[in-house]
């Protein structure tokens, strides 16, 4: 009875291999091309889908004979065995089993080359063509092929964007794992604001260390780093207002936390204008590049 | 406490200053530039690796030196001071650093081949990957093939959808979408915290 499951994913699998257009590129990406060499992959690639395909017609049609089911477990021997070559020899590649979607080889693949063999076992012990058994028990049958057609398809990563991802999702709709939004600003958007300040990249080429600590205090958050100035260590503080929509200024003071002193104190980055013509004419450093 | 408390007030009040004070001209020169950009970063030939940069596996730390183990075999000793900036997770303090961790470091090479950390990061990591699934407070991802297990740490984790400022609420990230992570490895396993997580919605 799973002859014609069988045929029709064997030939489902061989049009794959036959008949797409990137069929040729594929083929690089799979295991073949490690096991056989590129130029002989594309060749046995195409090779490997017209047997696929002669032996799904084969099982769709009558007569009962042996070797069909037979050659499904010489099938289903041979895809275990290519699946474990790629697993050792070429972990990265795609298992190419039956279609365009790039699929890392996993239990799934071992599984599905199981259920390729326990069908061809049985198929070992059929007396009768299926198209005979199924019109004498339709109703039992059927139910069979279903089920095992569900179990195919649960097997096949291949089909996981049709059912197992819409699951998936619908749960996440439902249970909301992750929660929503707790009201706090996160570190990160303020760093990236300062980061995108005038400001900041006006005094970046003193700053020696990632960020140091940081505090909120009065509608602002307090974000200080090492820095260097005049040769000596120094703490840089930046000031950022915590609402992104605040009128205040970003704001910002080098300090020698030794004596206790602020060296310096911007609550923005001088105009080029400002910048004094011997700070501009000292050094080979363009202007624009400590002024940002 | 006490003293880290008054030194916020310092740098509080340093920082906002005086009212109108728009530069801090008392100690001469308002343009900073000579300061700041004293002396340029010699240039590292293509290449070559930065002297000034530490990476490893922490083998052991005895009071402020770390001992690492790197990549290459080298073995790196790093000192960290109060001055040097920790990340492990989010900015912290050098009593989190624990062995085990991987350590990236940069600073400046002393005489006795120590480097003197500037910043020191410790499990950091950076990964591109799909999300296979969501559960409760984490994300499953493929990366290269391979499970990563990412925590969400709700006060800590950021997500950025489509480069705008980052927000707390993660619960944007779709199943089987494709996400950068930046986050902490928890060593010995294939889980991470998320730190920022970078996604489309």
């Amino acid at each position: 009875m799973q002859a014609p499951l069988v045929g029709v994913v064997l030939l489902w699998s061989a049009s794959v291999k036959l008949f797409t257009r990137r069929g040729r590129l594929r083929s690089q990406t799979t295991a073949l091309s490690k096991l056989l060499g590129e130029q002989r992959a594309a060749l046995a690639y195409r090779g490997l889908g017209g047997i696929e395909a002669l032996l799904g017609l084969a099982l769709l049609t009558p007569p009962l004979w042996w070797p069909k089911p037979a050659a499904v477990i010489v099938m289903a021997i041979g895809f275990a065995g290519y699946l474990t070559y790629a697993r050792i020899h070429a972990p990265e590649s795609s298992c190419g089993c039956m279609s365009a979607t790039h699929v890392p080889i996993s239990w799934r693949g071992y599984s599905r080359a199981g259920w390729l063999l326990a069908a061809g076992i049985l198929g070992l012990f059929a007396n009768q063509f299926w198209f005979t058994a199924l019109t004498g028990e339709p109703v039992v049958l059927a139910a069979v092929m279903v089920g095992e057609a569900v179990l195919f398809i649960a097997l096949s990563p291949e089909f996981d964007g049709a059912w197992l991802v819409p699951l998936r999702r619908l749960r996440v709709a439902v249970t909301d794992p992750l929660g929503g939004d707790n009201d706090s600003i996160p570190l990160d958007a303020t760093v990236t604001r300062l980061h995108h300040s005038d400001l900041y990249r006006h005094v970046a080429p003193a700053l020696r260390t990632d960020v140091h600590e940081h505090w909120d205090e009065d509608e602002y958050r307090f974000i200080t780093y090492g820095a260097e100035y005049d040769g000596s260590k120094a703490t840089a503080v930046f000031a950022v207002p915590l609402r992104s929509d605040a009128p205040e200024p970003i704001r910002v003071a080098l300090v020698n936390e030794e004596t206790g002193e602020t060296l310096i104190q911007l609550d923005h980055a001088p105009e080029e204008a400002e910048t004094p013509e011997w700070a501009l004419s000292r050094g080979s450093t363009p202007a624009g590049s400590t002024v940002g | 406490m006490a003293k880290s408390f008054d030194r916020r007030r310092l740098l509080t009040g340093a920082a906002l200053g005086a009212a109108g004070v728009v530069t801090g001209s008392a100690f001469g020169s308002f343009a900073p530039e000579a300061a700041l950009a004293a002396e340029p970063t010699p240039g590292i030939d293509p290449g070559m690796p930065d002297p000034n940069f530490a990476e490893g596996l922490i083998r052991s730390i005895s009071d402020d030196t770390i001992s690492a183990l790197g990549s290459d075999g080298t073995l790196w000793r790093v000192r960290v001071t109060s001055g040097t900036s920790v990340w492990k997770l989010k900015p912290t303090t050098f009593d989190n650093v624990a062995v085990g961790d991987g350590m990236y470091a940069r600073g400046a090479v002393l005489d006795d081949g120590t480097i003197a950390a500037d910043s020191v990061w410790a499990n950091i990591v950076n990964l591109k990957a799909h999300v296979t699934s969501i559960g409760e407070q984490k994300l499953y991802l493929d990366h290269n093939d391979e499970r990563v297990i990412a925590h969400v740490i709700p006060g800590t984790t950021a997500a950025v959808y489509n480069g705008t400022p980052a927000i707390s609420d993660v619960s944007m990230v779709k199943v089987d979408s494709h996400v950068q992570v930046l986050g902490a490895w928890l060593p010995g396993t294939n889980e991470i915290e998320i730190s920022t997580i970078y996604a489309a919605a």
